[in-house]
């Protein structure tokens, strides 16, 4: 019972305290990449704590859903995040369907999301609320092909049974239907985190913002809580790639001295994985909203031909 | 062990790479511009040089190898430069403008893999030697195949068929390979200096078209009727 608690409490840390890391781990190595110099590599972190002291501007206009949404949103995604595998096979919280839970808690946050933007009646919020729903109800069935893909290679929609299975597999990684279900779900994860050819982190010009339009109205902790979430959020989806597709290192259950080369493993390829997101920032342009569907629909070929080829191989 | 002589390794990189070659493809059909989709067809070819050579070693056939640098000789680095020269001489406008729009282009080649490998699964037999290799790849192959006809069907522009049919040459190239094991020499020397020649002769065609008729819009050739 005490061994649960501290694995939920270790898990927990570890997403709260890895999560800003890498968001700054991104937009430090684009800067460089880009012959910036960019923030440093803490400078999430700072950035959290700055808005967390910080009053807030409430808009006059808004309901109980506004001040709802960033707990919703942040309360989801944490416990989204203790269902994945992260330093060890077995999660600390295994809920209904595993890695259905996962993908559906995540829909939550950003229904909620949607909610605020809209709660407020800002044009900018309902415009980013729109935004934001139409890329996620392209990328969710990508999402869907590219899990079952897996899990039926692992004959489970848990997490831990399916990194058990794949860490069985020799040359498991070579197969053509992981192969088609990483590009699928690596597209994914570019249009779930609101990367460059589907939306700009950084920008500031709000008539091309998508998520950053509808969370306009939100300020200090508030603000925080959704910041801290999206970043929690991009850590969830990068390990959630990470476990499913190169799982070597990860240890099956925690212990102290599994957790240190479970966390170790984990850190370099999450920094591999973060340099392909930035190369793929810095070498494409922005994407006009009205292409972003033929960039999902490329996605969602990928992710049917994987669920295809899982029968025919 | 020597992970390079290890055949279900070198089955599984054949797969694998096979793979490569149909999401390039599709990337083809999802691509607009037209520099692009020749460089993507470069790639598609590399590998396709790749996967030869891949079998030649597996399978201990030297005069493979042969087939596949002759592969990445003309096809990944010649025919590229002759197309894009082309383009630029010819300076018409970078963009891809298909029939059926982009989205559901993408789906419908999706659609035509699946036929492909129903077609395929009719050529499998277990029993035979060495099945499982011509099997998948067979099926990449008719994918290919359909997928360029598609492209071709799909696109107006003489030169963007130019590079449809180019794919679908690149389909029948990974099928022979992959069910024969290397055709002998003189034929694969006569397919080469055949796409070759072909290249050469639509780039002409593709000029002269675009010189009478101020546009490379097949359908104008329409008006030729008298």
């Amino acid at each position: 019972m005490i061994w649960a608690v501290i694995k939920v409490l270790v898990q927990t840390a570890l997403l709260l305290l890895l999560a800003p890391l890498v968001s700054g781990l991104i937009k430090t190595a684009k800067a460089r990449l880009q012959m910036r110099r960019g923030p440093g590599l803490l400078q999430t972190y700072r950035d959290i704590h700055k808005l967390l002291r910080k009053d807030m501007a409430i808009p006059t206009t808004a309901s109980w859903l506004f001040h709802a949404t960033p707990y919703v949103v942040f309360l989801a995604t944490l416990l989204a995040g203790l269902m994945v595998p992260i330093v060890a096979a077995d999660t600390p919280v295994g809920l209904f369907g595993g890695v259905l839970a996962v993908v559906y808690l995540l829909g939550l946050g950003r229904f909620f999301l949607a909610l605020g933007g809209l709660d407020t009646g800002s044009s900018f919020g309902g415009l980013g609320a729109s935004r934001e729903m139409t890329i996620a109800a392209l990328a969710e069935p990508t999402l869907m092909l590219a899990v079952f893909t897996v899990a039926i290679g692992a004959g489970s929609t848990t997490l831990a049974e399916m990194v058990r299975v794949a860490i069985g597999q020799q040359w498991r990684f070579l197969a053509p239907s992981q192969m088609l279900a990483f590009a699928a779900l690596f597209l994914v994860l570019i249009a779930e985190t609101g990367r460059i050819p589907v939306d700009n982190p950084a920008t500031h010009l709000e008539l091309t913002m998508i998520h950053e339009a509808m969370i306009l109205e939100y300020s200090g902790p508030y603000l925080a809580l959704i910041e801290w979430a999206a970043s929690i959020k991009q850590l969830l989806l990068m390990t959630l790639l990470i476990d499913v597709f190169w799982p070597f290192g990860l240890p099956q259950v925690l212990s102290p001295t599994g957790f240190l080369a479970g966390l170790g493993w984990l850190v370099a390829k999450l920094a591999l994985l973060s340099g392909g997101i930035v190369l793929v920032e810095t070498a494409n342009a922005k994407m006009r909203l009205f292409r972003v569907p033929e960039l999902m629909a490329v996605a969602f070929t990928l992710g049917a031909l994987a669920l295809i080829s899982t029968f025919l191989f | 062990m020597d992970i390079l002589q290890i055949s279900e390794f070198g089955e599984r990189l054949i797969t694998l790479m096979a793979a490569m070659v149909l999401v390039l493809q599709i990337a083809m059909v999802g691509q607009r511009s037209l520099v692009m989709n020749i460089r993507l067809f470069g790639a598609q070819s590399f590998l396709l040089g790749s996967i030869a050579a891949a079998i030649a070693w597996y399978n201990h056939a030297p005069h493979i190898y042969v087939a596949a640098v002759m592969t990445i000789l003309v096809k990944a680095i010649l025919v590229p430069i002759l197309l894009e020269r082309l383009v630029e001489r010819i300076e018409i406008q970078h963009e891809i403008a298909p029939i059926v729009n982009v989205p559901l282009s993408i789906v419908i080649s999706g659609g035509l893999t699946l036929v492909a490998y129903v077609v395929a699964e009719s050529f499998y037999r277990p029993e035979a030697h060495a099945a499982s290799l011509g099997h998948n790849t067979l099926a990449v192959a008719i994918s290919l195949f359909l997928i360029g006809f598609f492209m071709m069907i799909n696109r107006r522009k003489a030169l963007t068929q130019v590079v449809a049919l180019l794919t679908l040459e690149n389909g029948v190239f990974l099928a022979a390979i992959c069910l024969t094991y290397g055709m002998p020499l003189i034929v694969e020397l006569g397919v080469f200096f055949d796409v070759l020649v072909a290249v050469l002769v639509l780039g002409i065609l593709v000029y002269r078209i675009r010189e009478s008729f101020d546009s490379m819009d097949v359908s104008k050739l329409r008006r030729l009727r008298g």
